[in-house]
C-alpha cells in the first residue's frame, strides 16, 4: 500500500514529478554525454594501441605516451625473435606529419608505415578502397570524416605530405588519432615523409604464444631488452590516456563538467522533491494520525524517489541512446564503455536518493497534530 | 460497571509560545467507557481540541499518565502509539482530509495497508458496505476532487470505522459543511451514536448533535467544568 501511496502521489503531482524526472534525466544526459565524449578521447588517444592486434609493445626508455616516443633499432625485433614464448616480433613505424592540401593549407596528419607481410597496425575499416590500394607505392589513405579539412579530395589526387608526393589511394571509416588525423601507407614511403633514419622504427610490437603469462613475458623480453620500456597494450593504452587527461587539462576540464551535470541534476532533484513534500505535509500528517509510523512515511517518500530515479534513468538513457546513436560516424568523439552504463545508473540512484533525504526529512517531521484545527 | 476503555490520569499539558510556557490544559481525570458518545464542547482556545489529540494518542501530555483496557501506554514509542492507533482508533477531522491522489476506495483502506500489510479482502467488503450504507457505493472510484463536502466527510467517516476501531474521535465534523450536508453526516454520526460497543467522543459546538450525546464534558480556560451524563443516562452496561 506505502508503494501505491507514493506512486499515486507521483501520478497526482504531475508538476512535482515532471521537475524531479528531469532532475533526473538531467544528470543522466548530462554526465553520461560528457563521459561518453571522454571516453571517445580515450579512444583517440589509443586508437593505435588499442587496434594493433599485439600483446606487447616495446618502445623507448620512459615513454610515457605513445604518440611521444623515440625511434629504436628494427633488430630489437630479431633480437627477442627467439624467445620462446613469442609468436611474432615485428617493428613499426608511425608519426606526424604535414600535408599540404590544394589551397596550401597545412594539416597534421599522423602517418602508420605497412608493408604485405606485416601483422600489425593495418586500417580496420575502409569506406572506400583496400588494403592493396593502400599498399600501392604513392599510396595514401585518408579518414573520410577528416575530407572536408583536406579541401574534399577524391581517390586519385595527388597531395604533398612532408615534400613527399603521395596519392589518395582509398578512404577509412572512422579511424580517428588524438595527436593527428590517421592516414596509412606502405613502410618505403613512410619512412621517406618520417625521415626516420634506416634501420630504426617507433615501436616493437609482440604477438605471444597462447597461454603465455603477460606478466612474465613482459619480464622476459625487458631482461633481454633493459634499455626499452616493455609494457602490456593494455598498460601502453593506460599510460597514454593518463598522460593526456593529466597533461592538457583534460581531465580537469571533463571532471568539472560531470561535476556540474550531477550538481545541476541533484539540486533539480532536491528542490522539486522537497516541494512535493511542502505540498504534501497535510496529507503526511492525515497519515501519521491514522496510524503511519515515521518509518512508514520514510519508505513512502523513499519509493517516489525510487520510481522517480527508475523513470528518469530510463528515460535519460533513452536520450542518451539517442545521442550516441545519432553521432556515429560523425566527427563528435563518443563512445560509451559498456561497464560505464551500470554505473552511472548506480550512480544517478544514488544521487537520487541523496537528493530526497531533505524531502524526506520534511515528511518525517510533519506532526499528526497539525490535522487538528 | 463495565471497564473503561480510556482512562486519563492527572493529563495535563503545556505549550511553549516561543516566550513561555502556557499551560492549555489543566490537571484531568477522565474515564472513558465503551457504548458512550461524549461530547467535549467549549468556546475555542478552551483545550478541547488538546483533550481530543492526547485521547487520540497524536500529542503527548505533558504529566499524567494514559491507559488503554487498563493498559498503560504513556511510555511508548511513537511507533507503538502509531500502531495504536491504526487498530484502535478512527479519526474524522474538521475538514474530511482525503488524500486528493487517492480513490474514495484507497482512501478508505489507506490505514490498513499503511505500515507495509497486505489489505485483506474481506476488508474492502466492509469499505464497499460502509459506503453503501452511507449512499457512495457510485463514489467507490471517485476521486476526493469529485466529491461533495457531505460526500467527503461521509468518506471520512468510513475511513474511521473499516478498522472497526473501540475508540471513534471526531473533530468537529460539521463545522465545515453547508446546512444540507451537515444533516446528512450529522445522521450518519446519530446511526454511528447507537452503536454500544464503541466509544465515541466528538468535540463539537453544533448544538443539534447534543440531544443524542450519552454524555457531555464542558471545558473553559483548560479544565473540564462540568462532566455530565445526559438525560441522567446509567453509564452502558449498568443496569438500574
Amino acid at each position: 500500500m506505502r508503494s501505491i501511496v507514493a506512486l499515486k502521489i507521483l501520478l497526482y503531482d504531475k508538476a512535482t514529478t515532471a521537475g524531479s524526472l528531469i532532475g533526473v534525466i538531467a544528470i543522466v544526459f548530462l554526465v553520461g554525454q560528457q563521459l561518453a565524449v571522454l571516453f571517445g578521447l580515450f579512444t583517440y588517444m589509443s586508437v593505435l594501441v588499442d587496434h594493433s592486434g599485439a600483446d606487447i609493445w616495446i618502445c623507448s626508455k620512459n615513454t610515457l605516451n605513445i604518440n611521444a616516443t623515440d625511434t629504436l633499432p628494427e633488430r630489437y625485433a630479431d633480437r627477442i625473435s627467439g624467445l620462446p614464448f613469442i609468436a611474432w616480433a615485428e617493428p613499426v613505424l608511425f608519426g606526424n606529419a604535414t600535408f599540404i592540401t590544394r589551397d596550401g593549407k597545412a594539416e597534421s596528419l599522423q602517418v602508420v608505415g605497412l608493408q604485405p607481410s606485416s601483422r600489425a597496425l593495418w586500417p580496420w575499416r575502409f569506406h572506400e578502397g583496400s588494403v592493396e590500394d593502400m599498399l600501392e607505392d604513392e599510396g595514401l589513405t585518408l579518414e573520410r570524416l577528416d575530407l572536408g579539412v583536406y579541401g574534399d579530395p577524391k581517390i586519385g589526387d595527388v597531395f604533398e605530405v612532408n615534400d613527399v608526393r603521395m596519392r589518395i589511394s582509398a578512404i577509412t571509416q572512422s579511424i580517428k588519432g588524438f595527436s593527428g588525423r590517421m592516414a596509412f601507407t606502405n613502410v618505403v614511403k613512410a619512412r621517406k615523409i618520417l625521415k626516420t633514419t634506416p634501420g630504426r622504427c617507433k615501436a616493437v610490437v609482440v604477438k605471444l604464444k597462447p597461454g603465455v603469462p603477460l606478466e612474465e613475458a613482459i619480464a622476459g623480453i625487458q631482461a633481454v631488452l633493459p634499455d626499452t620500456e616493455v609494457m602490456s597494450s593494455a598498460q601502453l593504452s593506460a599510460r597514454t590516456r593518463i598522460y593526456y587527461v593529466k597533461n592538457t587539462g583534460m581531465g580537469g576540464s571533463f571532471g568539472f563538467s560531470t561535476m556540474i551535470g550531477a550538481l545541476v541534476g541533484i539540486i533539480i532533484i532536491t528542490l522539486t522533491m522537497y516541494t512535493g513534500v511542502l505540498q504534501r505535509q497535510k496529507d503526511f500528517a492525515v497519515l501519521r494520525a491514522l496510524g503511519a509510523r515515521k518509518s512508514d512515511i520514510f519508505v513512502i517518500v523513499l519509493c517516489q524517489s525510487l520510481i522517480i530515479a527508475l523513470v528518469g534513468i530510463f528515460i535519460g538513457f533513452l536520450l542518451l541512446g539517442s545521442f550516441l546513436n545519432g553521432t556515429v560516424d560523425t566527427n563528435l568523439p563518443v563512445y560509451m564503455p559498456r561497464r560505464i552504463a551500470p554505473m552511472l545508473a548506480l550512480g544517478t540512484l544514488l544521487l537520487c536518493m541523496l537528493g530526497s533525504l531533505l524531502a524526506v526529512r520534511k515528511a518525517i517531521s510533519v506532526e499528526p497534530a497539525s490535522v487538528f484545527r | 460497571m463495565p471497564e473503561p476503555i480510556l482512562q486519563l490520569a492527572g493529563i495535563a499539558r503545556d505549550f511553549y509560545d516561543g516566550r513561555n510556557l502556557r499551560r492549555v490544559l489543566e490537571k484531568t481525570d477522565l474515564d472513558i467507557y465503551p457504548g458512550e458518545f461524549t461530547i467535549l464542547a467549549g468556546p475555542s482556545g478552551s483545550g478541547k481540541t488538546t483533550l481530543l489529540t492526547i485521547m487520540g494518542l497524536i500529542l503527548k501530555p505533558s504529566e499524567g499518565s494514559i491507559a488503554i483496557r487498563g493498559r498503560a501506554i504513556t511510555k511508548m514509542s511513537e511507533s507503538a502509539l502509531a500502531s495504536l492507533r491504526l487498530h484502535n482508533y478512527g479519526f474524522v477531522f474538521q475538514l474530511a482530509e482525503l488524500l486528493p491522489a487517492l480513490s474514495v476506495m484507497e482512501n478508505i483502506i489507506v490505514a490498513s495497508g499503511i505500515q507495509g500489510r497486505r489489505v485483506p479482502a474481506a476488508l474492502r467488503r466492509r469499505a464497499e458496505e460502509l459506503l453503501d450504507g452511507f449512499g457512495l457505493a457510485d463514489c467507490i472510484n471517485l476521486r476526493p476532487l469529485q466529491l461533495s463536502g457531505g460526500q467527503k466527510q461521509r468518506v471520512a467517516i468510513a475511513r474511521a470505522l473499516v478498522n472497526e476501531p473501540a475508540v471513534l474521535l471526531c473533530d468537529e465534523p460539521t463545522s465545515a459543511l453547508d446546512s444540507e450536508s451537515s444533516a446528512i453526516v450529522l445522521d450518519v454520526l446519530k446511526k454511528l451514536s447507537r452503536d454500544t460497543n464503541r466509544a465515541m467522543i466528538m468535540v463539537t459546538h453544533d448544538p443539534r448533535v447534543f440531544p443524542f450525546a450519552d454524555r457531555l464534558i464542558k471545558i473553559e480556560n483548560g479544565a473540564i467544568v462540568s462532566d455530565t451524563r445526559t438525560i441522567g443516562q446509567p453509564l452502558p452496561g449498568e443496569t438500574h
